[in-house]
Order: C-alpha cells, then structure tokens, then sequence
C-alpha cells in the first residue's frame, strides 16, 4: 500500500497525507514509551499522594478536646472552660526512609527494603494548629494558638516507580547499579519484604438511574435504583429504590400499579406523591411537572394515577413528613420530632449526592421525578431497561481509591489519640501496612474487610508479573451461579482481555486489562460546571418545568445540573476543548440524542481507552506527524501526549463509546471513502489504533490467536504464567521463596507486534524447539511428547530452580533468644546439600525451673531448618543481617527435562515428556535434521489450534530468511503468502517433509509437518510430584498415616476406591488397606462388661477393675480411631460396649431382667 | 546348511571431502547397513570431552554447573579417543579417572581487570596434552576467518569477575552424552530415480511445463532453452515430496512422472563437530562396527547358537581398505 503510494506520481495531496496500519504501530510505540505497562497503578497511586491525601486531611474535623472538670470545693478555677483544638494543614512526604536500629536514617531503596524485609515508605508530616480556647466565667474567650509544622504522623507505603519512589525517572544505568531490573514495571509495594499488588476492584458505578424489569411472577414491575454517593464522603452509598408494583398483585385498588419508593433508614415504602409532598410540592400538577415534563402524555400521565390516588389522603406536606417519620426508626415520639425526624432523613439520607446542605429540595424533588420518569420510560416500553453488566455502569477501585479509603479510616479514627505531641505515628503506619501485608482491606478485626485486595506479586515469568499488575476482580460471590457477570459484554471490546481469565470458580469474575486501557483518576467537577454555567446551562431555579421537554437534561456525574437548549454546540465545544486539552482529556461527554440528556463524567475508576479522532471520513492524524513521531531526538519532546494535545487522538470512556462509530481498521476508512455506497457507515467519528490491542498481556503473546479455538488462547493465557524464563535481570540479587530460571532462554522466531512493549524479546520464556507432528513408537499418545535426549544433553530446556530459607533469632524474653550458633557465610556458599540436611541451625533455650532439684539433661532444643526432604542442590547465597539476627540461604539445583516434565506450546497444547530418545533413534530428514519434540497428531483436530501450524510453517519460513515473523493478529498475513515463501526456500509449501525412521533407516511412510515452534517449559516437574510409601509418619491423634508428600504421607485409598473393592469382594484386600495398613490398635476387652480392661502384658496380668474380673478378659484388634471414638464417649458418659461372644437370646432376657 | 550366499560387496565412492565435511555414496547394501553406519556415527564413535569440572573460583554471573555444562559441550581435538581407555575400565587408575591413560587435564584461569567485557572462549582452557585441545576454526577455510575469531564463548567477565578451574576430559561415545558425539549432522538419502513420460510431457505446453517445473521447492527439473524439453537437472535434489507428482495429477496427466527410490543405493552427507575429521569418523565407525561384531561372534562361539545370524553380519566388512586407496 504505502509502496505504492510513494511511488505513484498522480496523487492527489490528501492521500499523501494518509497514514497506513503500519504507522499506527508509531503511535503505539509513542504510547508505551510514555506510559509503560502499569500506568494504571502508577497513575492512582500518584493521585493518592498528590491530591486525595491532602484532601481526606482537610476533610478530617478539628479535633476538639473538652476537659471534663472536676468539682473541686473550694477551690474555684480560673476559667471556666478550656478547649484544646487541633486541626491538620499542609501535609508534607519526604523520600522512602529507613531508621536503623542505632537510630541512624537513611534513604531506602527497594533492593535493601526487600532482602532486609523492610517495608518500603516514606514518613508523613502535617502542620498541626493547636488553639486553646479558655471561657472566663465571665464569658470572654481567651484563645491562643499554637503552630507545630511538620510533625511525623506515620509512614505511607509508596508504590515503586511512582513519583515519590527513590527509582523515579532513573537511568537503566543507575538502575542496574542500584541492583534493580531495568526492566521491572513497579506498580507495586514493599511490605515486609514481600513485594505486593493490589488488585483493582470492580464495582457498580454510583449515582446512576438503573431500571430494571422484574421477572415475573414478582410483587414489583419495574424496579428503579440509585446507589447515590456524594463525592468526598466515606460512607457507605445510600440506595434508593423506586418501584413500580406489578397488576397482579395489587389488592382491591383501583388500577393498582401504585409506585413507591424506598428511603434510607425507612422500614416500609413510601408511595411517591407521598415523598414529594413531604419535599414541599404539594399540587398534584408540581408533581406531575416534575415526573412527566410535558402534560400531553397522557400514556405516562394514566401511570401516574393511581400513585396520585393513593396519596390522596396526605395532601400537606406537615402531614407527609409525620407519615414519614412515624415509619422510621424512632418509636413513640412527639410529632415534632418525628418531623423533624423525616427531615433529616430528606436532607442528609436521600440522595446525598445531589446535596445534603439546606434548600436542596428542588433539586432533590427534580432527581426524585427523574428516576420515576426513567421507571415509567421503561415501564411503558419507550426505552429498554439498564444492562448491569454493560462496561460503561462500571467503576475499578486502583490502587489510589482503595488507599485512600484506608487513610481515610486511619485519619478518622485517630480523633481521641492524637494529642498535639502524643500523635501516634503508629496508627497510620501500621494501619496501611496491616492492609497492605495481609490483603484484608478495612481494619483489623472489623467487620465489612474484603480479602485479596492485596496479593504477593508474582514473579514466575516476566509476563506473568505484568499481568497480575494488570489484574482486575469483581466482588460478585464465587459461589452465584449466574452466568451473566461472568460474561464477556460487548462493552469490554478494547478494555478487558478477551482471552485471558481464570478457569473454574473465578472464570470471568477475575479479568485483566486490555493492553491500551487507561484508568481514569477522577478529576475535579467544578471546571465542568463553571463551563457550563458559561454556555447556558440554565439551572432549575431559572426554569419552568414546562421547557424541560423540549430542553436537553445535562448531568454531571450523574447528578442532574440543569437544561440546556442547544446540546449540539455544547457538546461539540465540549468536544474540542478537551481535543485542546483546556478541559481535562479523561473526561467523558456522553450525548443520549433519544433520552434528551448529557452526561459528562470526571469520576475515577472509569475505563478509557485512546482512538484516533476521524473526520469527513479522513483521520486528523497524518503522514507528517508520524514522520516527526519517529524522527524525534528523546523521547520527551513530542511523543504521546503531544499527538493527544494536538487533537489528533482522545480518550474514549466505555460510555462515550456508544456514541462514537469507530472504523476497525485504517483502510475500512479508506473504501468508505472510495465507494461510499457499499461503505458500512459513512459517519465515522473514530478508528481503532490496531484491533490487536483488545487483547491483554498474556493473550499478546500467543502468535496467530485469530487462529484457534477461543478457549486455547485461555488455557495459553493462563501456561504462559507458568512458564520458565528470566522473571527479571536482578534475580541474582534477590532472594526469592521459589524462582525458576532456564537456561537458554530464547527470542520466538514468531513474534507479535505488542511483544516489543512487553520486553517479550529482552526477557523470554522458551525455546524454538523444532516439533514434529508425527506418530513415531507410540511414546506420544495422550498429550505427552517424544523429546530428543541429545537435544537436552546440549542444555535443551535446561533450568535453574531456586529456594531460599529464611529463619531469624527471635527474642523470647529480655536476656533470652534464640541462638544460630555461629553460622558461617563463607564456607557455607557452594556445599551440595540434599534431603533433609540441616541448612539453617537454631537452638531455643529450654525455661529451667527453678534451680533446686537436679540439674536439667538438656538446656536447649533444636530448632533447625532443614531442606526438604525431596530436593538436593546447592547452596547459592547466605544472607546475614543485622548482628546474625537473620539468616536467608538460597538453594539451587539445575533441573534436567526428563520423563514427565510438563512443557507446552503457545497455543494451549500443553503436554508432559513420555519417552527421550538420543539423536540416532529419532527421525531425520534429508538435511539430517532431528526434531526436538515430536507431538501426537491427535492433539490438533478437536482442539483447532490452527495458530500452532501457521506458527510453525511461518517459523519456518523465518529462521531461513533470518527474520522475524509476524504473527499479530489482524493483520493480512495469510497462510498461501507463508507456503509461497516457503516454498521459495525450498521446501514443502506447507510444512510437511520426508523423514526417515531413525531405528531402521526406511522412510516413513507419510511425510511428516516438521518446523520450528516456541515451546514453553511449566514448572511443574516430575521431581516435585514424584512421591511412595510404604511405611511412614502417622498422624498422633488418629495414628493414621499422615497426608501429602511434604509430610511423606500415605496415599489415600478413597471412598470411591473402597466401593470398589467391595464390588470385587475382595473382602481381605479391603481390610488391609483400611487396617493393617492404616490404624491398627490392640486393645483388651472384658467379657463380662464389654469395656476396655486394664493390660500388663510384661507381668502377664489383665483385669477389670470394675467387674473384679481377671480371667474373662480378651484381645481386640480395632481401628485406633475406633479406640479414639469409645474413649470420646466414654467421656462424655455414655459406655461403648464391645460384646465379644455370642449373645444367646435367653441370655440376654436374664441380664436385662438382673 | 550351506544355503545360497546372500553376500553382497558394498562400495563406497567418495564425492566430496573435507575436514568437517564428507559426501558419499554407499552401493550394493541395503537399509540396514546404511543406517547402521549412521547410527554408529552419530553415537558410538568415541571422542574426548570434558567430563568432570573442579571449580576454584567462579565470580561470574554463570553459575558452576553452566559453566562445567558450557564446557562439556566443546570439541576438543579426539584424534587420540581410538586409543584411548575408558576411565571406567582403565587399570592404570582404578577407575577414578584421572591417569594419563584415559584422561586429560584442562586449566582456566581467567579474570576481568579492566573496564571492557572479557570474553572467556575455549582458546583460554589449557590442555596437559597438546594433541587433545579445543577445536579450533578460526584457521579453517570455512569462511569464518574475516572477523577477529576467538574461539568458544565460555562465559563473559565484567570488571572484577574472575574463573579458575580445573577440568578433567575422558574419552566416551555419543550415546551416553551428546557432548562426545563427533558428529553434526549424519543423514543419508535413498538415490532416486526419475523417468519422465517424454510423450505425455509433450502434451504441455510451454506454460504449464514452467509451472510444474516450479511445483517443486527444490530445482530437480529445468526446461531446455533450446529444445523447450523438460529435463532432471538434480535428481539428488529430489527430497521426496511428491509435489511434482501431485501437481500433474492436478493437472490431468497422472503418471507424467515416475519416482522410484533405489532400495541399495545411499547418498550419505557427514558433517563432523571437528573433534576428527569427517574421513575418520567413517573410518572410526566401520572400526568400531567391527568391534561389535566381532562381539557378536565371540558370543556365538561360546554360546553356539544361530549361524545364518553371523554369516549374515560377516558380510560385508572389507570395504575401507578398497574404496579409500582408491581415493
């Protein structure tokens, strides 16, 4: 295409300027550059610290103290009164800080906050204003003030790589030097060492009409709700429900379908009219103004009737608000109060995001007759109801807002500790960090925590630490069984990842971001209104409600401000300045042309993704400006944020975007412009920068995803995280639990165009193994591989495995501790160690008692560490801290592919080795190439992994052109271009060649699919499953055998396992496995009583003490848990008797009758 | 039970020789043989490599097994390996496989002092024996020669890194590690035999020869420029695929070419890894494949069992001395 074009003398000027699919790719280099991977954390984070800390500090209430004074006799006190008022001004944070031991700070970096498990925060200061106000009994007021500034409130965790991080904007040079990855993202938290994300929280947006049908049958039609929250405020939202009852079940009334709405702390609903009258409209045509607008309805107006009648008997509003109050909370009050009482309820309680101050009614009674608008809107059929599961009715909770929420709590409950100097630093500290390091968001031991919110990042493979940094979880119970949550929506194209999503329980609950999705971090409202106060937006005190029909209704974060007559040139000045950056770029200006109304957001949490802006068919951004793109010198000039400042791209929120037409592709603007009849819309607004992009990190790696069976691209989203590789560059100078490393890790010969952003290159996760799809011996079937022994001999998926050992010295009292002897770093690098081998020695001090009596045998107990007990290795590093009071030792052991290992390809064909063979028994082809793993061709037709094969036939092609091949999907690469290629390299167009038996030297008798294709090694491994017994440890109180193979535990022979033993009538077998194998017990029984007698096998001599009996007693082999079970309720009173004999029938009369 | 004599007398004629590569044919044998001899090639012919790696230092990013991993993997110059005891039965050592008989010591001391990358290669491994050393291509005339070459990349120093080792070769075969398999590559080929249906083929026309021509990835057939008459150019470039087959049934005129494999007739390609040369590595594999067997018929003597067996493995084992005088 851009060939041509080039090369064409007869263009015409404007389609010079058009830039092709390949120049998008600058952009989106431009894009990543700026932004990384984890924008999203380090965005929210940076909000947090920069704007919402402070404002949750100048939220906080004075703290007023009130001495309570004592009575003292006598003695009369020289003011009457004295108040202590502390307030909090300025906030101040300084540098990630460490205090040693000695008292000595410094400036601590992620490395040291890691191995010295630290957590990695910045002490916060605030100017403290202390007044004392003194009241003389005369009634003057004394007050001094006194200023305290930066005073040490606690310590704020900070998110690596933000702005306040110690890392920020740091060389790859300085990086390096500084033991950190170059290549490592942050976006994440040191707590304690253990590096931590936090997930972001899907929830329901707030503040929005929601109409929804009920099915039938059901009380209620149709069910209008708002989870109102007002902004800046730390409560739970208040819901309010208007619902609308259906036919059936009205009773007597006249037409029946009454409405009625739900109010805040108000036991039973109250029919609207009622709510209005209480609000101070009391003609039924003011509230008929504000519901239904325009009086000619009279569809509308005929639903509303039966709600007016129903309220007929309340027809003031003194007598609404008492029918109100006498449903709330408070019981057998006067009247006044209870007024009082739904007042406050109306004022504070009810919709609080429209206003809690005074005089808010109007506005309140206009929101109130929306959402029954909207109800009625539905009911009558005019409009569809709310889809709960569409993107744009959602909001994430990032890292920022879920902070915030924390310090928010931490601020508030400081109020009776914090008393000028005895400002507990702790509160704070450790308040963030409880949260932080065990994932349970709230306080401790307070109830409404959400658990997970932060999870222990993990650092298997590159790829599978950015997705978890991209993660996403919705709240929504694991356990519901409804569908529809876990669904793919159409909103999600370009924001979530259709591919990449858990398995099972979490399946599509757990879901990831889309590589180009921006968070939005909220900005403020009142630059919105101001503009719109500017434009004429005329608000309610200004209007009739007669005009609203013709008028558009504006909303700002769903709180509705006021009309608008000329929404057409609202929007698009709205449209432009933000194009011009003069309004903020992540705001979201949605026009329902149907409903009459703007929204306009700038809350937080919202999905947003960049679109190139097209206009008259063409795009704004051209050819020119993809030259200076990448002909720019750094990358701070110009770059991503210019092309968004220039107008030519803009983000569009999920909402937005069902008002935009957006073009899939440049060239489908192209042809709607050549023949604009056959054209699908000739009304574009937008393009998409490369249909790629919907797809998150772990799906990017998959080659040819347009390719193959949907959920293969999930099983693969969710191997590749399994997968081998280098997790990061500085893994030498960490000490992590568990890390995997390979050997020869290397760049796929077929690669993605989004893999260049995810340093897929830099830091790989496999090999390009040569697979054959063939039959070959048999050792194949089932998903398992054929591997060449030479293959692996010459290092083939070789990899490292590390874990380290962590112990400490813990103090047991004041001259007490723990002790490690003398352990020695130098001598201990380097020794083989294997099964159980003692690796860290720690000896605990016994508490002697006193000191009379003899001396004790043992003064100590071993409290060793010792390596488990099916792994041998190497020791790699000891670590030794602060005066030996800790100890990390990191083992390392190479790991062989061998019979059992598990490796898959990157298309979900996951499989485990089930034969090696060496280089002479494997098949050859003429050139004398052997493959390295040969699969079973029964694993493609029913799994449709066609990207496996086009990966293959184009690596191929690839590594004998000595390139790359690019496999992203979407793009016009077809199978017949790659076999042409291939062909021209002399081979088989499609793959196929002939080989030879290596056993025999015929040839096979079919031609074998022969290639190169990227193979993952997963980390699970023979070695770590491999597990027997024949005898072992049991468990003490059962004395079963113990479970698991870390305890060398038995093998469960299960229900399942016994029934069918029992089938067989293998009565013997049966009993063995459950008793001789397992819990055998002897006890001895006396006949007489049937209870368990007392034994002396060395003297001989048995007895029941109870029965007198020495003679009658027996042997009894039972189940020691049976034992366990008589002796439980032998304890509780209740005789278990083991009858031994025969019990003649007469027999048994004469006991019963004695 | 003197039966008919199914002796056959193979020949070899050699095509193309060099160091590292060897091209020849092997007539009037069958499948067996020839992958016998490939077999052994690949896998029991014995060379020196490094087998046992005493590490004193080692400050590199690699750790001690990679690096004793990375030197294993060298070739080393295994002219000696024939002659050479296997530490395993060598009496002069008791088997721990350390005397001058079945091993050869290597030294590497290497350490960064400046600020440039050290390359630590194989030219730095000290051998005791000067006829077992690292396998060197810079002096070859395989091309390699333009850049600065400096042997096998063991491991990359930076400023202060230093490896000192110690490292023991012992000879041994392919089979059991890869490491001492003196070949790269051994692949043998059935000699195809190509006959053109000449009257059907001038069916065509000049067009439809040119694209079944190009039906083949590899260049077996040509048309003459003169005579416009489809002609094999390569036969030996034919690898089996069939395409050209497929293509003229495709065309409607199945049969216009026939392919037969000759069942006693084998192009074999050796490319060796430098431990021997190519020459003696077949030398070495024809040797050694006598050894097993003249094991075979020791076995046979005490056990008395299956003659028609070893008549049959006699057969053919007289075919070096010939073919390469001739050479």
């Amino acid at each position: 295409m851009d060939l041509e074009e080039e090369y064409d003398p007869s263009y015409n000027d404007e389609d010079e300027d058009e830039i092709t699919q390949e120049d998008a790719w600058a952009v989106i280099s431009a894009y990543f550059e700026e932004k990384g991977l984890v924008r999203q954390q380090l965005d929210s984070f940076d909000e947090f610290i920069q704007n919402t800390m402070q404002e949750i500090v100048d939220e906080s209430a004075d703290i007023e103290i009130r001495p309570e004074s004592q009575h003292n006799p006598g003695h009369q006190a020289d003011f009457a009164e004295t108040i202590y008022k502390i307030s909090f001004g300025q906030i101040y944070l300084s540098k990630p800080m460490m205090t040693e031991s000695d008292g000595e700070t410094a400036t601590l970096f992620p490395k040291a906050a890691r191995l010295r498990n630290l957590t990695y925060s910045a002490p916060l200061y605030v100017d403290v204003t202390k007044r004392v106000i003194k009241k003389g009994h005369d009634g003057e007021e004394v007050t001094e003030t006194q200023d305290f500034t930066k005073v040490f409130i606690g310590k704020v965790p900070i998110m690596l790589r933000s702005s306040y991080c110690t890392l920020y904007q740091n060389s790859e040079k300085d990086l390096t030097e500084l033991g950190e990855c170059p290549y490592d993202q942050g976006g994440y938290f040191i707590i304690n060492g253990s590096e931590k994300v936090l997930i972001a929280q899907e929830k329901m947006s707030t503040n929005h009409v929601y109409v929804f049908k009920k099915r039938q049958p059901n009380k209620y039609a149709y069910v209008g709700e708002v989870r109102s929250m007002a902004e800046s405020q730390n409560r739970p939202p208040s819901s309010m429900f208007v619902r609308m009852l259906s036919r059936t079940s009205a009773k007597g009334g006249s037409s029946g379908q009454y409405i009625r709405a739900t109010l805040p702390y108000i036991r039973t609903e109250i029919p609207i009219i009622i709510v209005f009258r209480a609000l101070g409209f009391v003609a039924d045509k003011d509230i008929l103004e504000h519901i239904c607008y325009d009086f000619s309805d009279t569809q509308m107006m005929e639903l509303l009737r039966p709600s007016l009648e129903e309220a007929f008997v309340i027809q003031n509003q003194q007598v609404a608000l008492d029918y109100i109050g006498k449903r709330g909370a408070t019981v057998g009050v006067t009247k006044e109060k209870r007024i009082k009482y739904a007042k406050e309820i109306l004022q504070k309680e009810m919709l609080p995001h429209v206003g809690v101050g005074e005089y808010c009614e109007t506005k309140k009674a206009y929101y109130f007759g929306y959402i029954i608008h909207r109800l009625l809107l539905c009911a009558l059929g005019r409009r569809a109801e709310d889809d709960r599961d569409h993107y744009g009715n959602k909001r994430l909770d990032l890292a920022g807002p879920l902070l915030g929420g924390l310090f928010r709590m931490c601020v508030d409950n400081g109020k009776d500790v914090n008393l000028q100097f005895a400002i507990k630093a702790k509160t704070i500290t450790s308040g963030l960090k409880y949260s932080l390091a065990t994932g349970n968001w709230g306080q401790a031991n307070a109830a409404g925590t959400r658990a997970g919110v932060s999870q222990v990042l993990n650092r298997l493979t590159y790829a599978s630490t950015l997705s978890h940094l991209r993660r996403l979880n919705s709240p929504i119970g694991r356990e519901g069984k409804l569908a529809k949550p876990r669904q793919l929506h159409n909103s999600q194209w370009g924001m979530m990842c259709p591919a990449e999503t858990p398995e099972g329980q979490a399946c599509g609950l757990v879901k990831n971001l889309a590589l180009m999705v921006y968070i939005t971090v909220g900005s403020a409202a009142y630059p919105i209104l101001e503009f719109l106060e500017e434009w004429g937006t005329e608000n309610f005190e200004e209007i009739s409600p007669a005009v609203i029909p013709q008028a558009t209704k504006i909303f700002v974060n769903g709180c509705w401000v006021g009309i608008h007559r000329d929404p057409d040139m609202l929007v698009k000045t709205l449209r432009r300045l933000r194009r011009r950056v003069d309004v903020n770029t992540e705001v979201g200006v949605v026009r329902d042309i149907r409903l009459k109304e703007l929204r306009i957001y700038t809350d937080y949490g919202r999905c947003s993704r960049p679109l190139f802006i097209v206009e008259k068919q063409r795009l704004l951004i051209k050819k020119k400006d993809i030259q200076s793109l990448q002909q720019r010198e750094t990358p701070e000039d110009g770059g991503w944020h210019d092309l968004v400042a220039k107008g030519y791209i803009e983000y569009i929120d999920t909402e937005e975007e069902e008002t935009t037409m957006i073009s899939m592709t440049i060239n489908d603007l192209i042809t709607a412009r050549l023949n604009p009849e056959e054209a699908y819309s000739e009304t574009y607004t937008h393009c998409e920068i490369h249909p790629s992009l919907i797809l998150g990190v772990c799906a990017s790696i998959i080659p040819f995803p347009d390719h193959n069976q949907s959920p293969r691209n999930t099983y693969q989203s969710a191997m590749g995280k399994q997968a081998m590789g280098i997790y990061v560059t500085n893994y030498q100078f960490r000490m992590d639990t568990l890390a995997y490393v390979l050997y020869y890790p290397q760049k796929p010969l077929v690669t993605t165009r989004a893999m260049e952003h995810l340093h897929f290159r830099q830091l790989p996760a496999g090999i390009n193994a040569i697979v054959a799809i063939a039959c070959y011996s048999g050792y194949n079937q089932e998903d398992s591989v054929i591997m060449n022994q030479s293959s692996i001999d010459r290092g083939f998926f070789r990899s490292l495995f590390f874990r380290s050992y962590r112990d400490e010295e813990k103090k047991m009292g004041t001259l007490v501790k723990e002790d490690f002897g003398r352990p020695d770093r130098a001598n201990t690098m380097g020794t083989r160690v294997s099964g159980e081998d003692v690796i860290i020695g720690k000896t605990t001090p016994i508490a002697q008692e006193d000191a009379q009596g003899p001396a004790a045998r043992y003064t100590k107990r071993d409290h060793s560490t010792s390596l488990r007990h099916s792994e041998t290795g190497m020791v790699d590093q000891v670590l030794l801290t602060t005066n030996c009071r800790r100890v990390e030792i990191c083992e390392s052991e190479v790991r062989i592919p061998q019979i059992g290992d598990k490796f898959s390809s990157r298309h979900g064909q996951k499989g485990t080795v089930g034969m090696t063979y060496t280089q002479e028994d494997m098949p050859w082809t003429m050139e004398g190439i052997t493959p390295d793993i040969i699969v079973n061709p029964h694993a493609i037709p029913s799994r449709m992994t066609i990207g496996q094969l086009i990966e293959c036939i184009m690596g191929k092609v690839a590594a004998h052109m000595g390139k790359e091949g690019d496999a992203t999907p979407f793009t016009d690469v077809t199978v017949d271009n790659i076999s042409k290629a291939l062909h021209k390299c002399g081979y088989q167009m499609r793959g196929f060649e002939t080989m030879y038996n290596g056993h025999t030297g015929r040839r096979l008798p079919a031609m074998i699919f022969l290639g190169p294709t990227y193979y993952q090694r997963l980390k699970h491994m023979v070695d770590d499953k491999i597990h027997s017994r024949g005898r072992g440890p049991v468990q003490i109180l059962t004395r079963q055998p113990a479970e698991g193979r870390s305890r060398d535990g038995g093998l469960r022979f299960g229900e399942m396992e016994r029934d069918c033993m029992i089938a067989h009538g293998a009565a013997h077998f049966l009993k063995e496995r459950l008793f001789d194998q397992s819990d055998a017990y002897r006890i001895h029984v006396c006949e007489r009583c049937g209870l368990i007698a007392i034994a002396n096998l060395k003297k001989n001599s048995f007895e029941c003490r109870g029965c007198k009996n020495k003679t009658d007693i027996v042997q009894v082999h039972i189940p020691y848990a049976c034992k366990l079970l008589f002796q439980e309720l032998m304890s509780m009173a209740i005789a278990p008797r083991m009858l031994t004999k025969d019990i003649k029938p007469a027999k048994d009369q004469k006991k019963k009758g004695a | 039970m003197e039966g008919a004599s199914y002796q056959r007398f193979p020949k070899v004629k050699i095509r193309e020789l060099k160091d590292d590569y060897c091209k020849f044919e092997l007539r009037d044998t069958d499948a067996s043989m020839a992958n016998a001899l490939r077999r052994v090639m690949i896998a029991e012919v014995p060379t020196i490599a490094i087998d046992l790696v005493e590490i004193e230092v080692n400050s590199s990013v690699l750790n001690d097994e990679f690096i004793a991993h990375r030197l294993g993997l060298i070739p080393l110059t295994s002219d000696r390996a024939m002659s050479m005891r296997f530490s395993r039965d060598c009496d002069a050592c008791d088997g721990d496989g350390q005397c001058e008989f079945c091993s050869v010591e290597f030294h590497l001391r290497a350490k960064c002092i400046n600020d440039q990358t050290l390359d630590v290669t194989s030219k730095d491994l000290y051998s005791s024996d000067h006829t077992v050393v690292p396998v060197d291509f810079s002096d070859s005339s395989s091309g390699f020669d333009n850049t600065e070459q400096r042997g096998i990349i063991i491991v990359k120093l930076r400023r202060g890194q230093e490896l000192r080792l110690r490292a023991i070769a012992r000879k041994g075969i392919g089979k059991d590690h890869a490491k001492w398999s003196p070949a790269a590559t051994v692949t043998f080929m059935y000699e195809p035999e190509i006959h053109i249906n000449e009257e059907l083929m001038e069916t065509l026309s000049l067009e439809e020869k040119t694209s079944w021509v190009e039906s083949s990835p590899t260049k077996v057939f040509d048309i003459d420029p003169n005579t416009q008459q489809v002609v094999v150019v390569d036969p030996e470039a034919y690898t089996y695929d069939d395409e050209v087959i497929k293509k003229a049934e495709a065309m409607g005129k199945p049969g216009l070419v026939e392919i037969y494999a000759k069942e006693d007739s084998f192009i074999f390609t050796v490319e060796s890894t430098g431990a021997i040369k190519a020459s003696q590595l077949l030398l070495n594999a024809i040797e050694v494949l006598k050894q097993k067997l003249d094991a075979v018929r020791l076995s046979e003597d005490t056990v008395e069992a299956d003659e028609q067996f070893v008549f049959h493995g006699r057969e053919s084992f007289f075919l070096h001395s010939t073919v390469f005088d001739k050479y």
